[in-house]
């Protein structure tokens, strides 16, 4: 059975309404029936906590609130609906310091512009089939900025010693971003 | 050991709410779902050349504004109607206005921009020149050497040690 999309929400943020407008194009192509559009982060902000969309495609260069600013509220304010929301970053911004800056704001995957419906298409996917895991670590909170375990490695643990690991569902009760 | 060396680091998965919403999976994904969405795409092709023209608008806006008072709130303006163009001129089928945008980002984004406005009004001006020629072609031979020379005023620019 292919994915139900028509029960997706999702949030569009982008101050260039060319862009809103290809993104929500797309996403309605897959199906996603239900699709919010905010014009800069304050909006969109309003809308997050108003609407709780599952998925939130959000641009990085806005005047005001950037994307990088939205996504650390998102993660770790006592308002945040959903701390643990999918971002997913869409920006021309492509170097790996870039990637770096997003990571540490607690996006969840990065889109490159110019997007196509295949792109579009392969970060949702990729949301839904490979959630990462959360950390909550003195400085930040959102999704673990290490892209994948090394099974192979055999040094000592990298963190630290203090590291617990809690079992899958034992987040759902967890509190608002408290990091 | 600092006081936050002490606290611990918390590692969890949460519930993937997404997955128990949608179901399914990948494997099973309706591919005409993608050409559904070129379609879509295809569709709002016919509106691409206003678009962009609406865009380059903005950025004349914003050099305008950048050239009357250079304060970094309106260079940051100036840099976003840029980056906008780096970001979808190829969708827009201009991809040297997409070359022409990233080299002008690359000078905004550096320490005495305000300087160098006869190179931004370059860049603004090679720009407008590609859009309104309705250049698509990104080997066209006088737009792409226009846009290598913009490249190559740029790095030498940034390589002036005094220029902030």
């Amino acid at each position: 059975m292919g994915y139900r999309f028509d029960r997706l929400r999702i949030l569009i943020v982008d101050d260039n309404l060319h862009m809103r407008k290809m993104l929500s194009a797309i996403v309605r192509a897959f199906g996603v029936a239900t699709v919010f559009e905010a014009p800069n982060g304050v909006q969109a902000w309003s809308k997050f906590r108003d609407l709780n969309p599952d998925i939130i495609f959000l641009d990085w260069m806005m005047p005001g609130m950037t994307g990088l600013e939205f996504a650390r509220l998102a993660r770790t304010s006592p308002d945040s609906p959903n701390p643990y929301v999918a971002i997913i970053m869409v920006t021309a911004y492509t170097q790996l310091e870039h990637v770096h800056q997003a990571r540490d704001a607690g996006v969840t995957e990065f889109l490159a512009k110019p997007i196509s419906a295949n792109s579009v298409l392969a970060r949702i996917t990729a949301v839904i089939e490979n959630p990462r895991s959360f950390v909550r670590t003195p400085d930040y909170f959102g999704p673990c900025r290490r892209r994948r375990n090394d099974e192979s490695y055999r040094g000592p643990e990298r963190r630290g010693a203090g590291v617990t690991q809690r079992a899958a569902g034992s987040a759902a009760a967890e509190n608002r971003g408290t990091a | 050991m600092t006081k936050k060396q002490q606290q611990p680091i918390e590692v969890f998965m949460p519930p993937n709410v997404l997955k128990q919403k949608v179901g399914g999976t990948s494997a099973s994904i309706d591919m005409s779902a993608v050409k559904r969405a070129e379609q879509a795409l295809e569709t709002l092709k016919t509106e691409f050349g206003d678009w962009i023209a609406a865009d380059v608008q903005m950025l004349s806006a914003s050099r305008d504004a950048f050239a009357a008072e250079a304060s970094p709130e309106r260079q940051g303006d100036l840099y976003r109607a840029s980056h906008d163009l780096r970001g979808q001129a190829r969708t827009f089928e201009f991809p040297l206005v997409e070359r022409v945008a990233t080299s002008l980002c690359r000078l905004l984004d550096a320490p005495g921009a305000a300087k160098a406005i006869a190179l931004v009004d370059a860049h603004v001006g090679a720009i407008h020149v590609i859009v309104r020629d309705k250049i698509k072609d990104r080997n066209n031979p006088m737009a792409s050497t226009l846009a290598k020379e913009l490249e190559t005023r740029v790095g030498e620019f940034l390589a002036q040690p005094a220029r902030s």
